[in-house]
């Protein structure tokens, strides 16, 4: 909830610091009306196919970097046992 | 959860959106409204009515996004709905 709101505002800040350009009247304007509708209806849009996309891409991605991960570690072995203290003979 | 401590939360979480509503729109008409000449420390009365106009405007732009993803939502909601009942026929 609190990121679908935090959406919501910017979403409220971006359209408006595009569509709204006159500020000779109080009243919105037809032009900005129907700039706004189309602005949300962008975003909501490109909202939707980004998260579609990063969903679909982040898998293979995260699966790489474990790959990546485990061939760096396995090469190098286990660490080495710290050699035995010099009294304990 | 407690109901009491949901509405809390919902509360707590109202504010807070309102006062980042509060910022971002103050940002927007600053940008607006106030050229970044800094000579006199009074503002004209051009600058004075754009800024009551501009919180104005930047409060209906608000509400009727708020409808238009509501609306959007909505209609999402309906075609998962129809596609989720039409692979369930299937």
């Amino acid at each position: 909830l609190r990121d679908f709101l935090l959406v919501y505002n910017r979403m409220t800040e971006l359209c408006f610091r595009h569509c709204v350009c006159n500020l000779n009247y109080r009243l919105l304007t037809g032009r900005e009306e129907s700039c706004l509708d189309s602005c949300a209806a962008r975003l909501v849009r490109a909202n939707h196919r980004l998260m579609g996309t990063y969903v679909g891409l982040v898998p293979a991605l995260l699966q790489r970097r474990a790959a990546e991960h485990g061939a760096l570690a396995g090469p190098s072995g286990p660490p080495a046992s710290p050699e035995p203290a010099p009294g304990s003979a | 959860m407690d109901p009491l401590r949901a509405q809390q939360l919902a509360a707590e979480l109202e504010v807070e959106m309102m006062a980042d509503m509060y910022n971002r729109m103050t940002q927007a008409c600053h940008r607006k409204c106030v050229p970044p000449f800094y000579k006199e420390s009074e503002l004209s009365k051009g600058e004075c009515v754009c800024l009551d106009r501009c919180v104005a405007k930047y409060l209906e732009v608000h509400e009727r996004m708020g409808k238009k993803l509501t609306e959007l939502s909505l209609q999402d909601e309906e075609l998962l709905k129809r596609m989720q009942q039409g692979s369930g026929s299937a």
